[in-house]
């Protein structure tokens, strides 16, 4: 297999400090990654492995955000860019590009992103509904970070049923 | 992984499914003979006995009701024998018997569905109980007539010198059997145990209890010998008695006796004074030829045919995801094992001799491995073909029309997975059969020359690499006419009818929105038609073709790969893609020259080869795939051939041959219809990289749309 380096979803961990409140029962790790300038969180439990510079078989005849298919250690996964899910422009992949293997009842699907950021305790309580106004597709949920910033929770189920 | 069979109702499921089954086998075995045999009353009486008392394990009510009431009903047909019964009531009890496995497969679906069971089956259960007193009574007035008709033949040779084990003059014994007076038995079985080996009486319990295990009903005396340790000395004295109702439990016994330890001796005792009370069945029993071990009952000609349990010890049943993921690591093994030994290090090596030596070895073991593994998966489609009888049965009676079943080929094996997706399409067939194919009426059958009974037949068969199942009546036939008048009304013609080949009606037959019975029956014509089951027969690789003759009948094919897991592939790639095609869909590569492409009015390329005019496809335009070879004659075509669509692939170069293991798509890309896109799967190479299976059959529509 070419250079592929594996690292797990739980490093960013340690440079999370100031944000773990009291720990209460109701709480979740969520990864957060970065797409065209938005942060998404995604729960730690669907995660099965971050990989970057994996070799992509393309499929034909598909929409343009399905890249193609990977060979997992000898498991087949699809791979969609999740920028061009949203409906944003194309960019050219980069050092920090990689692809999120998740694990969604049982379905294996890739995500490309355009950098992972961090692992973070999420509190439920602080979740809030997204506007119905603006509500955007594969966001099931919005939480504000100490820092102003705005983390998106990524619809995991909507996002491999594919209505 | 965990054992999914550890699971207590996994095991109850498989094993009541399992019962079901063999107890429909058996009632449409005995339905065809026409009656019982005592062999099938033994059989269902046990089988319901375990139904009801797993049943009554798992709490599962419904169930062990039904099961408890057939069970009562066949304990009375076995102790007073099936000639107690007038036909009349038989076919009576072959419905009550069908519609009683219909309710209580229905109930076991509705535990796998994890559905509430049915909380009153009283209406089924008191049907039972209303026929029993029927035959209960009627037997009572019949019997003695019965008994004069049935059985003279057998009554003349009765020998009972020639049994194995000596018949004691009943006078001898009169006095010792004193001791157990009311009994009927027809036999007694009188034991003595080793002197002084002690504790007689609990050793004859013992004994009691492992024959009951094993299914055998009788009476014991003394009978207290469980509480009373006293019994053991009239056990020393005058022997151990059991009393058995007929010689073939008494020869059950004996046979289990025999491998006990501590018995000294025993005797079997026929009982006179019961003789009387059912003579009948003493008759029957000492009328078995007897000079074999494991007599059969003489009045049992019909028990031959093909209803014997298996020999079950050499049976054990697998975890079907076990036997996946042994299949998926054999599969990655022979991969591995040509990475390893087409290595390009080893490549430029010498003094190889030892090492090719060993990998010549080691190819073959893989092989043979690969052999054993995949036939561990096959079984023969006798169980799906089983399920036929039945419904032509059902159909049978429903439609008043005189059909025959002919099985032929039924130990042919195919794949587990196979085998589980073809029940529906021929199901479906054979129905459609049924309910079109065959004449309404006797009357019309004679008319046209042909036997009143209609007859189905139904075969399988094997060639190399593919199983051939078909599904021929002798009926009416398809008319032509019929189909594209009606083809017309439901607007799927695509050019004027007097184009149409009788090969293209035909095929009409299996379009989407085609059903040539004008009106609803239960059986058939729900709307879903002959397109569902071309499509469930595509799924699994197969093709299916319908031939017919008016007024001669009508043959449908299917023709289905003997397994999807291993395949033999041609690799070829297209820019930087690989893709592979099933060298069973290839019938032969070449280059070919610019002048040689003929186009048409539209512009498409088409080439002729052994002077026939095929098209080409190039799947770098549909695939949208960049490459450098877009000039014909750079790259090479391959043609292909599937069903009835025979074309050229245009691809940049062959890559060489190669097995490859079938992996499934990702379920995520099913929901953008990728098997619409002519890829049936995908594979990893050797060197790690995916290359995608190619389906000639669908790429073709894929192109054409």
């Amino acid at each position: 297999m070419s250079a592929e380096s594996t690292r797990t979803a739980m490093d960013g961990a340690d440079n999370l400090t100031d944000f773990i409140s009291d720990a209460t029962e109701a709480m979740e790790r969520y990864l957060t990654f970065r797409t065209d300038n938005l942060i998404f969180g995604v729960s730690t439990n669907y995660i099965i492995e971050i990989i970057t510079n994996h070799v992509i078989t393309a499929m034909p005849m598909m929409p343009n955000y399905v890249k193609g298919i990977i060979n997992l250690r000898g498991q087949i996964v699809p791979i969609i860019d999740i920028r061009l899910r949203l409906g944003k422009p194309a960019i050219e992949y980069t050092s920090t590009t990689c692809v999120i293997v998740l694990n969604v009842d049982s379905v294996f699907i890739g995500i490309i992103v355009d950098a992972v950021e961090q692992v973070l305790d999420i509190d439920y309580s602080r979740i809030s509904s997204v506007p119905a106004s603006n509500r955007e597709e594969l966001v099931s949920g919005m939480i504000s970070m100490p820092d102003n910033k705005v983390v998106l929770l990524l619809d995991c189920e909507t996002l491999v049923n594919n209505s | 992984m965990d054992n999914g069979m550890d699971n207590m109702l996994d095991m109850y499921l498989f094993e009541t499914n399992s019962l079901l089954e063999q107890l429909d086998e058996l009632l449409i075995e005995a339905e065809k003979a026409g009656d019982f045999t005592v062999d099938d009353v033994n059989e269902i009486f046990r089988i319901m006995h375990t139904v009801k008392g797993s049943s009554a394990m798992m709490e599962f009510n419904s169930l062990m009701q039904i099961a408890h009431h057939i069970e009562d009903l066949f304990f009375f047909i076995r102790e007073n024998g099936l000639d107690s019964l007038e036909s009349s009531h038989k076919s009576t009890l072959f419905d009550l018997m069908f519609r009683s496995t219909d309710l209580l497969r229905a109930e076991v679906s509705k535990v796998q569905n994890n559905e509430p069971l049915s909380d009153n089956v009283d209406s089924l259960t008191e049907e039972i109980n209303s026929f029993l007193k029927k035959i209960s009574k009627d037997n009572k007035d019949t019997a003695p007539e019965n008994k004069k008709t049935a059985k003279p033949a057998a009554k003349e040779s009765v020998k009972p010198a020639a049994a194995p084990v000596a018949v004691v003059d009943l006078d001898e014994v009169r006095m010792d059997l004193a001791e157990c007076p009311d009994d009927n038995a027809a036999y007694f079985l009188r034991i003595f145990f080793d002197e002084g080996c002690g504790m007689e009486n609990l050793r004859a319990f013992m004994l009691i209890s492992s024959l009951k295990e094993s299914g055998l009903e009788f009476n014991f005396y003394p009978s207290d010998v469980e509480t009373n340790s006293q019994s053991s000395v009239s056990i020393i004295e005058k022997g151990f008695y059991l009393a058995l109702d007929s010689r073939e439990a008494a020869d059950a016994a004996i046979s289990q006796i025999n491998n006990m330890n501590n018995l000294r001796s025993y005797e079997l005792i026929q009982n006179v004074r019961a003789k009387s009370a059912v003579e009948e069945k003493a008759v029957e029993a000492a009328s078995a030829p007897v000079n074999q071990e494991n007599t059969t009952p003489a009045n049992t000609p019909a028990a031959s045919t093909g209803h014997q349990m298996p020999s079950k010890q050499n049976l054990i049943s697998v975890n079907l995801a076990k036997l996946d993921n042994l299949v998926a690591i054999v599969g990655e093994i022979v991969i591995t094992e040509s990475m390893v030994t087409s290595s390009p290090e080893i490549q430029n090596m010498k003094n190889l001799d030892s090492f090719l030596k060993a990998t010549r070895q080691l190819r073959k073991l893989t092989d043979d491995l690969q052999d054993i593994v995949m036939s561990l998966r096959m079984v023969p489609v006798s169980g799906v073909f089983q399920k036929m009888n039945r419904i032509v049965r059902d159909m049978k009676q429903k439609l008043k029309k005189d059909v025959r079943l002919t099985i032929v080929g039924e130990n042919t094996e195919v794949d587990k997975s196979i085998v589980d997706s073809i029940g529906d399409p021929i199901m479906h067939i054979v129905r459609n059969s049924m309910d079109h194919g065959i004449e309404e009426t006797a009357e019309e059958r004679i008319k046209a020359g042909k036997n009143p009974q209609g007859e189905i037949i139904l075969s399988a068969s094997h060639t190399t690499n593919e199983v051939i199942i078909s599904i021929r009546d002798d009926g009416r036939g398809v008319n032509p006419a019929g189909v594209l008048a009606k083809a017309k009304r439901n607007g799927i013609l695509t050019k004027p009818e007097s184009e149409y080949t009788q090969k293209e009606i035909l095929s009409l037959l299996l379009a989407p929105g085609f059903s040539t019975n004008e009106t609803v029956t239960e059986f058939s014509g729900r709307g879903v038609g002959m397109d569902v089951v071309k499509k469930n027969v595509e799924a699994i690789g197969g093709t299916i073709t319908i031939t017919s003759e008016l007024g001669k009948g009508m043959c449908t094919t299917l023709k289905i790969p003997l397994t999807m897991a291993i395949v033999d592939g041609m690799e070829i790639s297209v820019g930087k893609s690989v893709f592979t095609i099933p060298i069973a869909n290839i019938r032969q590569s070449f280059k070919v020259k610019n002048e040689e492409v003929i186009y048409d009015t539209e512009g498409n390329e088409i080439i002729r080869c052994m002077n026939q005019f095929y098209p080409i496809i190039r799947i770098h335009r549909l695939y949208n795939i960049e490459t450098e070879v877009t000039n014909i004659e750079d790259g090479i075509l391959v043609w292909v051939e599937s069903g009835d669509k025979s074309y050229c692939l245009f691809v940049d170069d062959l890559l060489g041959e190669q097995q490859v293991v079938v992996k499934p798509l990702p379920v995520y890309l099913n929901s953008f219809n990728i098997k619409d896109s002519g890829i049936s799967g995908c594979t990893i190479l050797g060197d790690g990289n995916i290359s995608i299976i190619l389906d000639v059959l669908n790429l073709y529509a894929a192109a054409h749309n």
